[in-house]
């Protein structure tokens, strides 16, 4: 029992060593979980399924993704929590259906005028209802209910206008890609393709751009930044453009994904795009990217050990338990709970 | 151009506006809760329609697949659901404001989808039946005894009656207590959670009996809804609830639990008497309209006036 | 380590059973800096002591991590024998070690009467049980801590806005609130920060006096963070000096007015530069 008692304290500290390394790193943490994950569902479960399925997540994910981006980006820059969000993505969807199916557009066209349309309606609201309030220094729960309130407007006024039969765009749901085995529908490679894009092109411009650092600067810290020179009221028009359009352009994606659209679709996501959003950290682009990512995978290699009927309730799931265990998320500060 | 045509012996059926008082008199229960934990404590509770979900089921299942007598159940339940409501608070409550709203609806979507989907425990989407028979018996007796009044053909009126009774016992229970040295802690909680600290009160602990207390009573307002239908199902536990019980309470006004009535009162009315109006719409768009004017009540309300009607507007702070 | 060389300290008053509050080595870091960085220090049950020092030297800071309001990294706070490193606020206040804050926490959504009757000790009514199955008992005490209060709000002059919403004080009376609400809770310890910032000397004097009556009659500490010089030199017993964090001096008055590193110190901030003198 004796031999290497002088190395045992070496093993020991470097042990703790380790520990402490990943303690400061919970995005590493939550990556060495997913690939254990990962490799124990391959063994228990079968590579094919568990590959497909890790393909599927990718696809949902990207939409995940993008939609969570708009609404951590709202958040960090003005601490709003738009429960209208999800309707955006909606109200994207229905506006590309009208220019694609409706008046005949190429699909492309038409999403391209869903993704403006959801960037005007976003500084619409801005300039109608959140700067007058921000400037009345609103309390949370008037915010809250007022963005409650404007889903309300929004969902039902589509269904006012558009009824709430299931609508499809009209797109490729029969071919798909097959390679090494597995199969993505054409359509859903093109959203991943798309989705993915997007989102790298969203988080190059907020590091390396000057527009991207005045949006961190004002996420960081509002009134520091205000007085530095920063114009503040262009840069939250921005952010509304980036927010809506990006949503927008999610609500088109997911529909092409998932095939029908009913008015319900952006409410149904809005807490999988919350879990998105607190898990990576609220107010943190990349950790939206990161928590939708992670959303959807969790929630197709569910599919694999539960039936599919409870995929929704991972996001839920994770929603609660990261608020429990670590609510600032992935990426957040301490200081921000 | 359209003409308006309001059908004025609509106006005039009973049975009708006995439905609508049902439902104000529910949703009223449902929003005094919301009540104490806005209004009075601070916290913003969005999970309210879980909580009811919760007491509703219980009851049910404890009627239907456990013989528990109705009138147990309901106690039973009821405590569940105050239980539930501790369970969430623990980790939940140490949360800030817009954390702890998330994190409540997420959790009464979690309930909603549960019983969307463990189907052998609670019936899915269709449902849950069979629990109320002790209840429309008792029912039947009483509009017996009504017929004596000459009142005895409204078969609701026994509910109406039930659920106004109910509405006006916790109202004064509710007002008592908040007026209390208990309540006046709540309000310093309200306001600024440090000061009460300060002054040596436990706030956690304040906030989770808050948080019990209107799981409780929201369960409560679930047995009277789903007693208005016989029958049990997740539609009747959406956000949509937790929304409408939120209009109530800001149509009343912060602070007020008077106000939290005359709010149920005048949403309902609203909601309901546009059946009357006879648009050249089809039902459907009628629905949607509804839902519009809701929430353009709401971001009026909290535009131009947050206290809503009977609120102080000295009292509107809530500390985050 | 803390350099806190005590200046003609009467070392028998301090001995350990006189010592109600004692700090040691109290670290508490904000980012990369150590608002407070190792303070050690001491207070003499009955003293009324003053703790000054320049603008950032960690005075409030010191209060927070005292009274449970902030977390510290390291150190150890005793308090009447026992520990109280790391304990909740409420729990420290109802040990009677209460605080006031420098920027008022007057609850002003309540009237001026509710913002004292809540600070009472011992009200069966506030908890829930009690007040459901023991009415009586909380109707009896709540008539009994109004009486307290009126009498507390009349000693700072503050009976006629007994029933008006804390909200419409101005912030002197604000303050003076703050102050007779602390002393409604019936505390051992008060620790005030900056009490006379923005009070009239009429009722500062008032105040003062009624601290030096409490200390009398009572027993009462006072620890306070205070800025005005005529003050700090005419009403405390001792003076603790802080300044990056740490103890820099420690004792009465005359003596500390004197000391090199104290006059240093606040010669360091350019706001202060006549204070010392």
């Amino acid at each position: 029992m004796d031999a290497g008692t002088s190395s045992r304290p070496a093993v020991d500290a470097s042990h703790r060593r380790a520990l402490r390394y990943l303690a400061q790193r919970p995005p590493l943490v939550v990556a060495l979980i997913m690939l254990v994950a990962l490799l124990a569902l391959v063994i228990t479960e079968g590579l094919q399924p568990t590959a497909q399925r890790t393909v599927n997540g990718f696809v949902s994910g990207s939409y995940f993704a993008l939609g969570a981006v708009g609404l951590t980006l709202v958040y960090g820059t003005l601490k709003l929590v738009n429960f209208a969000h999800g309707d955006f993505l909606t109200f994207g969807a229905y506006i590309a259906f009208l220019f694609s199916v409706s008046v005949g557009l190429p699909l492309i066209v038409a999403a391209a005028i869903a993704v403006a349309a959801t960037a005007l309606l976003g500084v619409g609201t801005e300039r109608v209802m959140w700067r007058p309030m921000r400037e009345r220094k609103a309390g949370l729960l008037q915010l809250l209910l007022m963005t409650i309130g404007l889903a309300f407007v929004l969902r039902n006024s589509i269904q006012f206008v558009a009824g709430t039969q299931p609508r499809t765009l009209d797109v490729d749901v029969e071919s798909s890609v097959a390679f090494l085995g597995l199969r993505i529908g054409r359509t859903e490679l093109i959203v991943v393709a798309i989705g993915f894009a997007v989102l790298v092109g969203i988080a190059m411009m907020l590091r390396s751009t000057s527009l991207g650092k005045q949006m961190r600067a004002l996420s960081d810290d509002f009134d520091l930044a205000s007085v530095t020179g920063i114009d503040t009221d262009r840069i939250v028009t921005v952010t509304w453009i980036f927010a809506a359009g990006s949503a927008g352009l999610a609500g088109v994606l997911y529909t092409s994904a998932i095939g029908t659209l009913t008015p319900n679709i952006g409410f149904f996501l809005l807490l999988s795009l919350f879990a998105a959003v607190i898990l990576g950290g609220i107010g943190n682009a990349y950790g939206a990217l990161a928590g939708g990512l992670i959303i959807g995978l969790a929630q197709e290699w569910s599919t694999l050990l539960v039936d599919a009927r409870w995929k929704v309730a991972v996001g839920f799931i994770v929603l609660i338990l990261v608020l429990i265990v670590r609510p600032q998320g992935l990426f957040g500060r301490e200081r921000t709970v | 151009m359209s003409v308006l045509a309001v059908t004025f012996d609509a106006f005039t059926n009973v049975e009708f506006w006995i439905g609508v008082g049902v439902l104000a008199g529910a949703y009223a229960i449902f929003a005094l809760g919301l009540q104490l934990n806005v209004g009075y404590t601070g916290i913003v509770n969005f999970g309210q329609a879980g909580f009811m979900a919760i007491g509703a089921y219980a009851m049910g299942i404890l009627v239907v697949d456990h013989g528990v007598s109705f009138w147990l159940a309901l106690p039973l339940a009821t405590l569940i659901a105050m239980a539930a409501g501790v369970l969430i608070g623990l980790p939940a409550l140490r949360l800030r404001s817009d954390y702890f709203a998330i994190v409540t609806i997420a959790f009464a979507e979690m309930i909603r989808y549960t019983a969307q989907n463990a189907r052998e425990l609670t019936g899915g989407n269709q449902g849950l039946l069979g629990f109320d028979d002790d209840w429309v018996e008792f029912s039947i007796e009483v509009q017996d005894s009504l017929a004596s009044v000459g009142l005895g053909d409204q078969f609701l009126l026994p509910l109406l009656l039930a659920v106004w009774t109910t509405l006006l016992v916790l109202t004064v229970l509710l007002r008592r207590v908040t007026n209390s040295p208990w309540g006046r802690v709540l309000r310093a909680i309200r306001e600024d959670e440090d000061a009460a600290r300060a002054l040596g009160k436990n706030v956690f602990a304040y906030k989770l009996q808050s948080l019990a207390i209107a799981a409780g009573v929201g369960a409560i307002s679930g047995y009277f809804l789903v007693l208005n239908l016989a029958f049990i199902n997740p539609q009747q536990f959406e956000p949509l609830v937790t929304f409408l019980g939120y209009a109530v309470l800001v149509l009343g006004g912060l602070a007020s639990y008077v106000g939290v009535i005359i709010g149920a009162v005048i949403l309902w009315t609203l909601l309901e008497a546009t059946r009357f109006i006879d648009l050249p719409l089809s039902a459907e768009k009628v629905a949607s309209l509804r839902f519009i004017i809701v929430g353009l009540i709401l971001i009026l309300l909290m535009a131009f006036r947050p206290q809503g009607i009977l609120g102080k507007k000295e009292e509107m702070v809530l500390g985050d | 380590m803390t350099d806190t060389s005590p200046t003609t300290a009467d070392p028998t008053a301090r001995a350990a059973g006189d010592r109600l509050l004692d700090v040691r080595d109290v670290v508490k870091r904000f980012g990369g800096i150590n608002a407070v960085d190792g303070a050690t220090l001491d207070v003499v049950r009955g003293s009324i002591t003053a703790l000054i020092g320049p603008n950032g030297a960690g005075k409030t800071t010191l209060f927070n991590v005292l009274t449970g309001f902030y977390r510290p990294e390291s150190g150890a706070v005793v308090y009447d024998g026992k520990s109280i490193f790391r304990r909740q606020p409420h729990v420290i206040a109802r040990r009677g070690m209460v605080r006031t804050f420098q920027i008022t926490k007057a609850l002003g959504a309540m009237p001026v009467i509710d913002n004292m009757m809540l600070a009472a000790p011992h009200q069966p009514g506030e908890h829930l049980a009690t007040l459901l199955f023991r009415p009586l008992a909380s109707r009896q005490r709540e008539k009994e801590v109004r009486a307290r209060a009126l009498e507390l709000l009349d000693v700072f002059g503050l009976t006629a806005k007994a029933d008006d919403y804390a909200g419409t004080l101005s912030g002197g009376q604000r303050k003076l609130l703050e102050l007779a609400r602390a002393l409604m809770v019936e505390p051992r310890f008060v620790l005030l920060d900056e009490p006379m910032a923005g009070i009239n000397p009429t009722l500062g004097a008032r105040l003062l006096d009624h601290m030096a009556r409490l200390r009398e009659e009572d027993g009462v500490t006072f620890l306070f963070i205070e800025h005005d010089m005529e003050v700090v030199m005419g009403h405390s017993d001792r003076v603790i000096v802080m300044a990056q964090g740490r103890v820099i001096a420690d004792g009465a008055p005359d003596v500390v007015r004197n000391d090199p590193r104290v006059i240093d110190a606040y010669l360091g901030d350019p706001d202060r530069r006549g204070a010392a003198s």
